[in-house]
């Protein structure tokens, strides 16, 4: 199957792969920084690159929180209802 | 067209007929009936059709108007994808409980009363049941059970608020209520709706049921109740404040969950909360463009989670499993659902080009527009939180990650078919959304691709992508389940079996005791004086009666030959005279 050799082509080059993703990023924020800012009528659309920091800390917070809330109370047993 | 024909008697005749075909007929039979549906929806005008009157109320089969036909279009389109995934089931009652469930949820849409609406209502609860009791393992027939009764009881709540409208206005019409005019009857119907929405706190059934259905039972579980509700909740409460507020808290509730789940297919089920919770936020801001927005979400939504579905049902129906702890690297083995799958994961998660980037972005947008910033903000979050769990967790733990035992084989051709069909009616939609925004009930404006919207969508997911894998690590699958509402009522029939055994079990022998010592012989007295008043009183005082009824007896005794023939005969010609009286009065 061609689509298998072709991942497994992108896993043995993790190295490359992994570059041109943050290349990647960094042009995205570039990017957004170049978008007219004239019709903005909120705080959250004039702040450059506003959804970045969101997607970064929404993203950790949703994690930490989540993975603690399981491990404090939530998660259990998977025989706990019998 | 002048002639109606409703759509859900394809699939109530389908499924009635259906156990008499065997082999390629019967195949083919389970296709037609679909697409003879989706037909009979191009075909259809607006208006209304099969109004009757019925105990005084007016019952109304058939509403069909804009709004109505959006959810038929997408419910029969539905229908097709998942019979075909559903072709290779052998068991007839399998079929036989889809189609009268899908044929309930358009009965459901065009309904323009309580009355029907609420009949259909039932029906959709109790075919859908048997989607989960065909599995037949323990877990599945006690998940069932509890299905059930979570919507016999959303049922009453409909049934008792459905009731005080009546008793309120002495009209059983369901048309938009205002917010302003909403009292306890509104609300119970409400409620009543809001169960089958999933929205919190009355949503646990959802995810403790689903994941136990069979594998094709859960793609059609997945597409109609919550959306059916949705519908309902657009045609009956728009605007309603409560519901943006509860749509949204369900958006990031669902993600939540999804992020620690185990099993696959739970996670997509508590992504259904979460993505129902954008529809219902979007009914409750309730412009045009946050409605425009929940009917396009419901129909892309339907398309991609029906997909997902597939996709994991596929990795459960091959592997025997779908807990990520037990999954891995089935990316060599089952490369095309793979496909399929991420191309779910990336529609859900709202990439540009796919479905979810055109609807979602819709509803976001709106509560932008009306300055509702938290509501966006939330949203957004829920963003994050979906192509966390279901783009890049799933995917990851089960398709990449460590190497697991297992090497199956890619699934039946005809679950490929669907799945592939599905993927590109996705990508469709994604790229010519106004294939779409035709079908929706108001004119649309909106222009998914503009500059600002990409930009946002891209940033958002690529740094959630870039904080998965630096937190990857903490996001190993463990077998665990999650507690959720439903330990209410888990723990709630646990404490009653108790007091049951302990209680009442005690206090009814007690009382036999009593009743034995006690009862019975002032019964016995009780007794003896009353035959005594009989004999002596009535008989006397009816002087007569029983020797009538003697007689009486003995010339019936004469018609009761015991002959079948002259039963028949008797049956025949009361019938007769029956249709005579019915045509003679008419």
């Amino acid at each position: 199957m061609k689509i298998v050799n072709y991942i497994e082509f992108l896993r043995r080059n993790m190295k490359g792969l992994v570059r041109v993703l943050i290349v990647y990023l960094i042009a995205l924020v570039i990017f957004d920084v170049t978008l007219s800012r004239h019709d903005a009528h909120y705080m959250i659309d004039k702040i450059y690159a506003f959804w970045t920091i969101f997607g970064i800390v929404g993203c950790f917070i949703l994690i930490k929180v989540a993975k603690g809330i399981a491990h404090l109370f939530l998660g259990k047993d998977e025989d706990f209802y019998g | 067209m002048d002639r109606w024909i409703h759509p859900a008697i394809f699939f109530f005749i389908g499924a009635l007929i259906l156990p008499f075909f065997r082999g390629k007929a019967k195949k083919f039979v389970i296709l037609l009936i679909p697409a003879l549906s989706i037909i009979d929806v191009a075909l259809m005008m607006e208006g209304v059709y099969g109004s009757y009157s019925f105990l005084n109320a007016n019952i109304v089969f058939g509403r069909v108007d804009r709004l109505s036909l959006v959810f038929a279009w997408v419910f029969t389109i539905m229908g097709f994808l998942g019979a075909i995934y559903a072709l290779h089931v052998e068991e007839d009652g399998h079929h036989m409980a889809a189609y009268f469930y899908i044929g309930a949820s358009l009965g459901a849409i065009f309904a323009g009363d309580y009355l029907t609406l609420f009949v259909f209502w039932e029906i959709m609860a109790f075919s859908s049941v048997f989607l989960v009791w065909y599995r037949k393992e323990q877990k599945s027939i006690a998940a069932g059970y509890r299905y059930l009764l979570v919507h016999v009881f959303g049922g009453l709540l409909f049934f008792t608020g459905m009731m005080l409208y009546y008793y309120k206005t002495g009209s059983m019409v369901f048309d938009k209520i205002l917010p302003a005019n909403a009292g306890v009857a509104e609300y119970l119907i409400l409620a009543g709706f809001a169960l089958n929405a999933a929205v919190i706190p009355l949503h646990a059934w959802l995810p403790d049921a689903y994941p136990e259905a069979t594998v094709a039972g859960a793609v059609f579980m997945c597409a109609f109740t919550t959306k059916t509700a949705v519908y309902v909740l657009a045609r009956g409460f728009p605007g309603f404040e409560i519901l943006a507020i509860m749509g949204t808290a369900m958006t990031v509730y669902g993600v939540f969950y999804a992020v620690i789940e185990n099993d696959m297919r739970r996670v997509l089920a508590y992504h259904i909360v979460s993505q129902v919770g954008y529809m219902v936020a979007g009914v409750g801001i309730g412009t045009e463009m946050a409605l425009n927005g929940a009917c396009a979400h419901a129909f892309a939504h339907i398309l991609y989670k029906a997909l997902l579905f597939m996709g994991a049902g596929s990795v459960l129906y091959m592997v025997g499993t779908a807990k990520l702890s037990k999954l891995g690297g089935l990316y060599k083995y089952m490369p095309l659902t793979m496909i399929f799958y991420v191309v779910g994961a990336i529609s859900i998660s709202g990439f540009p080009l796919f479905s979810g980037f055109v609807s979602k972005s819709m509803i976001v947008a709106a509560a932008h527009h009306e300055g509702r910033l938290w509501l966006m903000g939330l949203m957004n979050l829920a963003g994050i939180g979906t192509f966390l769990s279901v783009g890049l967790k799933v995917t990851y733990f089960a398709f990449f990650g460590k190497e697991s035992a297992v090497q199956p084989k890619e699934p039946p051709k005809n679950m490929l078919w669907s799945m592939g069909l599905t993927s590109a009616l996705c990508f469709i939609i994604g790229v010519y959304p106004n294939m779409l925004y035709v079908l929706l009930p108001f004119p649309v404006e909106y222009q998914p691709y503009n500059l600002h919207h990409l930009s946002e969508m891209l940033q958002i997911l690529s740094f959630t992508g870039l904080v998965f894998f630096l937190l990857v690590k903490k996001l190993a699958p463990e077998d665990k389940i999650n507690l959720d509402m439903d330990i209410f009522y888990r723990a709630g029939a646990w404490v009653f079996m108790k007091i049951d055994e302990k209680v009442i079990a005690v206090l009814d022998s007690l009382w036999g005791e009593a009743y034995r010592a006690v009862g019975l012989s002032l019964l016995f007295k009780n007794a003896r004086l009353s035959y005594g008043f009989d004999r002596k009183v009535i008989d006397g005082v009816v002087d007569g009666s029983a020797t009538a009824v003697k007689m009486v007896g003995f010339v019936i005794r004469k018609l009761q030959t015991g002959r079948v023939q002259a039963y028949i005969g008797l049956a025949l010609f009361m019938f007769f005279l029956i249709v005579w009286i019915l045509l003679v009065r008419i």
